[in-house]
């Protein structure tokens, strides 16, 4: 019987001993990764440039189409977890605006009006 | 008694499955939720896509200090290189000219090489020396490096995305063969480009028969983002200067195809050279191979 307990013990703590190793020491690094798993200031600054680009183009549905990297979020609220960044950060006030513009002009955005491509 | 003498390789044995166990659950059943990855981890198409957008900002900013940070988040080992590359493939993709033309653009600014550029902490107001930062050193806690590009405010560096040469294309015009007889360039009215240099260049070391395109300005300066339309019996096919940054700002070339007949114009309006086809050199051993046309177009 003790040597049940005993072995009980030494089998948890070899499972201790893996987990530390499997998420700690060596987790499984991943490549080929998506957008959506980027970094918070990395997300943010993508979504920056979409807005420097729509500041310049004035193209909504190019803005959306190009916020559609992130996956299946809206993009009005992909755009608004940037700005709660962008404050926190915080970013330039200019690049704020950026950001504030394009959540703005998303808020009259309809997806079915968008021309399809050919 | 008997028990005992097996002595404690029972534990080392539990030991064992423990491990293993603990090694399939973190790796394989539950592995480390993967958030929080980097721009260099990013699948190539993300990549591709990533780095798109940071040349359409810079073509909307024209910041280019700003557009290096974003690039070194990709940890491309030539940046110049890969935006070129992916200009060229936009490009021959048909997809998006005006992503090619801003991928080609930064290809050409990243080229000429970065101006030192002031950054300003938004925080502190006390400006700051730019220092690049390694691809490497992004590894680090959240929001302690790299600074987001964003949160710096820099200052414009017109010399940094003027056309200015500084490199020249050296693999053209290394030798200078007989011009097979053709047509005399039909001169159109108004033409901002007129050719000011035609040659056949025998030259072995040029891959293919290529047809070589040089742009310039009145004072020689080479031109980048030009594009060039060639045509065909039943095709054609456009290309723009400046996407081979290491040749040249103002070069680009295009591969012919033997017994093809080409003709060539510049897409702002220019004298057009008709009849242009591969030809053969031959070295002095005897042995042939492909020559290449040179065309040296200019704004009179």
């Amino acid at each position: 019987m003790k040597r049940w307990i005993w072995f009980l013990i030494v089998v948890l703590l070899g499972v201790a001993l893996g987990l530390l190793y499997g998420w700690v020491i060596n987790p499984v690094k991943y490549v080929e990764t998506t957008p959506a798993t980027l970094r918070i200031d990395y997300q943010t600054d993508y979504v920056l440039m979409v807005a420097e680009a729509f500041q310049a183009d004035s193209d909504l549905n190019l803005a959306a189409r190009r916020l559609a990297i992130f996956g299946d979020t809206p993009p009005t609220e992909i755009v608004r977890q940037a700005m709660i960044f962008a404050a926190q950060y915080p970013y330039a006030e200019s690049d704020q605006e950026l950001l504030s513009r394009l959540a703005s002009a998303l808020q009259t955005w309809n997806p079915s009006l968008e021309t399809p491509l050919p | 008694m008997r028990r005992d003498e097996r002595g404690p390789w029972y534990l080392l044995t539990g030991l064992i499955i423990g491990l293993i166990l603990g090694l399939v659950y973190a790796w394989l059943i539950s592995p480390r939720e993967y958030r929080d990855t980097y721009p260099a981890d990013l699948r190539a198409s993300f990549k591709d896509q990533f780095r798109a957008m940071i040349a359409v900002a810079y073509t909307a900013n024209g910041n280019l200090p700003r557009a290096l940070d974003r690039l070194e988040y990709l940890g491309d080992e030539n940046i110049a290189r890969s935006l070129a590359e992916q200009a060229q493939r936009t490009l021959a993709e048909g997809n998006s000219p005006p992503e090619a033309q801003a991928l080609g653009l930064l290809a050409v600014a990243v080229g000429q090489g970065a101006t030192p550029a002031t950054l300003i902490s938004t925080k502190s107001s006390t400006p700051l020396t730019a220092i690049p930062t390694s691809p490497g050193s992004i590894q680090t806690t959240p929001f302690e490096s790299p600074v987001p590009a964003s949160i710096l405010t820099t200052e414009p560096s017109p010399s940094a995305v003027s056309t200015s040469p500084t490199e020249s294309a050296t693999r053209i015009a290394l030798a200078t063969g007989t011009p097979l007889p053709t047509r005399t360039p039909t001169p159109t009215l108004g033409a901002p480009f007129v050719i000011k240099e035609k040659n056949f260049i025998c030259d072995q070391k040029l891959v293919g028969p290529l047809l070589q395109v040089l742009v310039e300005d009145q004072s020689g300066a080479p031109l980048s983002s030009v594009e060039a339309i060639v045509t065909w019996d039943g095709g054609e096919d456009h290309f723009f200067t400046g996407l081979k940054p290491e040749l040249g700002n103002g070069y680009s070339d295009f591969v012919m195809t033997p017994g093809v007949v080409y003709t060539i114009r510049l897409a702002e309006g220019s004298e057009i050279v008709l009849d242009l086809t591969p030809s053969e050199c031959e070295t002095p051993s005897g042995s042939r191979y492909w020559g290449s046309w040179l065309l040296r177009f200019a704004r009179p």
